[in-house]
């Protein structure tokens, strides 16, 4: 018998109800060595195979084992530029934990927490990599500094461009800072993590929104290159009856008052608010769903998360909805709201419908379909719909000659160069929303392409 | 860095203020119909505010002592700065000949539109740029003389009859509508007026739009606290508008929408006064 996983010692669930503070508390170093010692280092390590930047997880997870922790931070930063945000937000069941050896007699190594580990201890240690930059004449601006942006800017810096970030917000770091939660990611880590590029010589420029204070055209001529990492940040709605009503949000509204403005310390410290009723509804099961379900627990409110498939098919992170069911969301599937009603301009119910599954779709999950009849109605005081996200048309709209694909998302070859051949796109804006590691990926390979595009040879 | 420095800041009334801020890049982009956001400091609000003039890397606002935010901005003099005055955001108005434009306002941020707006209107050959101004009392005007220097006319009414004509600009909207030809008529103000307008031009099938104040938070089109429906369809103030023909806007949504953070912003308001007057 293997032995079992170092437990992830978290904040007791009655605490941390009333908190925004991070949930896990990290490994020790003590336990992050026991925890890594449990590697079998696999010949053929299938984790690495399985991670969408492919770090070198067998080496560092040895290295950890040995105790030589600032070689496991120089391992995990030769793929990977921000080991402390990938480690504490990554699908690691899909990735590299899921495909773990140890995984198919007991449980896979805590490849997440002991990224994070890595990541917090040298930040902790103030230990950094030894940098030798030669500077190349070349400009790249990047446009967006969320995941792909800050891993293409890093990949190019190194490189010895000179790397200028735009970025819409007053803070960087993309979703990182306005979507995903402080119990989830503080945001002192996404801060530490971003002074990194400072660091390396990255210029970042806040509150710059190309197509309105600075246009597309001025990108243009004033870089030789340029990777457009603009996200999926405009809200999708599901387009039904009552979404005017006072107490719908979008979730990305519901996010952002809470994460990128602090409404849940208004009006002593901040002073952007927010309301909360006593039953809340967040439509949807994906990690966005997931993180507006447990910030409006932290709220105060009775929280359902009402979703029209099972939890076989819900998209959000395993971890998540674990945390989330201890925390006391309530988790409905095969139900599907249709109408949002209201008095005096106020949410009052939702209408809905349950559902059934059919034959798988497109996506390959079953569809899910209504079942006729069973058309009910319940009282609920505020309705978060987290149905997905898509690419802002304030950028696109305003960037003339970028072709568009089908579903609204920058259309790309597949080295991701743009229909402007300076031009390189990736993350959400071609994606139309994926996950953070899938978007570092992407970056790095803009970086190469960029790369390549510039020096005329393989970089 | 000594970014968005307030270089002038005088009462307009005993509500209203006027701010001048340094903010280069803002004003040298800026054109009328597109507004700003501003954040006193960090932890602060993302306040959208219309612009009255954007002028020698400067631009100027008028402010109105209402909630928590703008009591805190009272606070900040001259050589103090700004966390943040982002922007030029939404959409700019074409300035274009339109023939006889009415101009209407009865609140801070309109007022400041009316400026903007008629200023680079009445500079087009062929348009004939009536500007409209309604204040509560003879003590409250403001901005008389800089606007009767950039319209062709000009019209001062308030409510008690105290100052100029008595009445509402509804009133003087209406005496045109019915008198003469009046090509677009454009507001901002009090939303219950935009739409008093937005029926009355209607009636006269006159061409009218309102710009739309709704509460946002990035105003980069990713809350869509904003929404606002136009013919039925869903559009953000931030990004596809502010400005939108008066007579598809849905105002009772509008309206309602408006209302929706009374509650908290009282109380902050509340404590902030309860703060600042100390224990």
């Amino acid at each position: 018998m293997e032995k079992a996983r170092v437990p992830m010692r978290e904040q007791p669930v009655e605490e941390r109800i009333h908190n925004f503070d991070e949930v896990p508390l990290g490994y020790s170093e003590e336990e992050a060595v026991e925890e890594a010692s449990r590697c079998l280092r696999c010949a053929k390590p299938p984790c690495m195979e399985h991670c969408p930047v492919l770090v070198d997880v067998r080496k560092f997870v040895q290295e950890i084992a040995e105790h030589r922790f600032r070689d496991a931070y120089a391992t995990l930063k030769a793929s990977n530029p921000i080991p402390s945000i990938a480690g504490r937000v990554c699908p690691q069941e899909h990735q590299c934990e899921g495909a773990c050896t140890l995984g198919r007699v007991g449980e896979p190594i805590n490849i997440g927490k002991l990224e994070s580990f890595i990541g917090d201890w040298a930040m902790e240690n103030n230990v950094g990599e030894p940098m030798m930059i030669e500077e190349r004449p070349e400009k790249v601006a990047v446009i967006g500094s969320g995941p792909s942006g800050i891993s293409c800017s890093v990949d190019l810096r190194k490189h010895g461009y000179r790397v200028t970030v735009y970025e819409a917000l007053h803070k960087p770091g993309g979703v990182l800072q306005y979507g995903i939660p402080e119990f989830r990611l503080p945001k002192q880590t996404v801060d530490a993590e971003l002074r990194y590029l400072e660091k390396l010589g990255v210029d970042i420029n806040l509150n710059r929104i190309v197509g309105l204070n600075i246009s597309f055209d001025e990108i243009l001529e004033g870089y030789d290159a340029v990777f457009v990492c603009t996200g999926a940040g405009a809200p999708r709605f599901m387009r039904i009856p009552g979404e005017e009503l006072n107490g719908v949000y979008s979730a990305n509204e519901f996010l952002i008052r809470t994460n990128l403005m602090k409404a849940y310390r208004f009006p002593d410290e901040y002073d952007t608010p927010i309301l909360v009723g006593d039953k809340v509804a967040v439509i949807g099961a994906g990690n966005v769903a997931l993180d507006a379900a447990r910030c409006a627990l932290r709220y105060g409110a009775e929280t359902h998360l009402l979703y029209r498939r099972t939890r076989n098919e819900a998209p959000a992170r395993a971890e998540e909805f674990e945390h989330a069911i201890q925390e006391g969301v309530i988790f409905r599937e095969l139900v599907n709201p249709t109408r949002i009603r209201g008095r005096a301009g106020w949410v009052e119910s939702l209408d809905m419908v349950r559902m059934v599954l059919g034959d798988p779709d497109a996506s390959g999950r079953r569809r899910p379909l209504p079942f006729k009849g069973s058309e009910f109605n319940e009282r609920f005081d505020t309705v978060i719909e987290a149905i997905g996200t898509m690419p802002n048309r304030l950028f696109l709209e305003r960037a003339e000659g970028l072709e568009v694909n089908r579903w609204g998302g920058i259309k790309v070859d597949d080295s991701l160069q743009a229909s402007i051949p300076s031009v390189f796109a990736g993350g959400d804006s071609i994606s139309g929303g994926a996950t953070v590691i899938q978007a570092l990926g992407e970056g790095r390979a803009a970086a190469r392409s960029i790369h390549r595009h510039l020096t005329g040879r393989l970089g | 860095m000594s970014n968005f420095l307030i270089t002038e800041k005088h009462d307009l009334n005993t509500q209203d203020y006027l701010i001048e801020v340094e903010a280069p890049h803002v004003a040298e982009r800026l054109r009328p119909g597109q507004f700003v956001v501003l954040m006193t400091h960090e932890k602060g609000e993302r306040i959208p505010m219309s612009v009255q003039k954007a002028l020698d890397g400067r631009i100027t606002m008028f402010i109105k002592r209402l909630g928590k935010t703008s009591l805190e901005l009272d606070d900040y003099r001259v050589g103090d700065s700004f966390y943040q005055v982002v922007g030029p955001m939404g959409n700019a108005f074409p300035i274009e000949r339109y023939g006889t434009v009415a101009w209407c306002s009865d609140l801070v941020c309109g007022h400041a539109e009316n400026y903007a707006y008629c200023e680079a209107l009445s500079r087009v050959e062929g348009n004939h740029v009536v500007s409209i101004q309604t204040f509560p009392t003879k003590e409250d005007v403001y901005g008389e003389e800089e606007l009767r220097s950039v319209s062709h006319e000009y019209h001062i009414t308030t409510i008690d009859g105290s100052y100029g004509e008595r009445g509402h600009y509804i009133d003087v909207l209406r005496g045109l509508l019915e008198t003469r030809d009046i090509d677009v008529a454009l507001g901002c103000g009090h939303i219950d007026k935009l739409k008093e307008m937005a029926d009355l031009t209607r009636e006269h099938g006159v061409k009218a739009y309102s710009v739309l104040r709704q509460i946002m938070v990035d105003a980069t089109g990713m809350c869509g606290a904003c929404r606002v429906f136009i013919d039925g369809q869903m559009k953000l103030t931030c990004i596809d508008g502010p400005l939108f023909d008066a007579h598809k806007v849905n105002f009772e949504e509008v309206i309602n929408r408006l209302g929706m953070f009374k509650k908290p912003e009282a109380a902050a308001k509340e404590a902030y006064l309860q703060a600042r007057e100390g224990p």
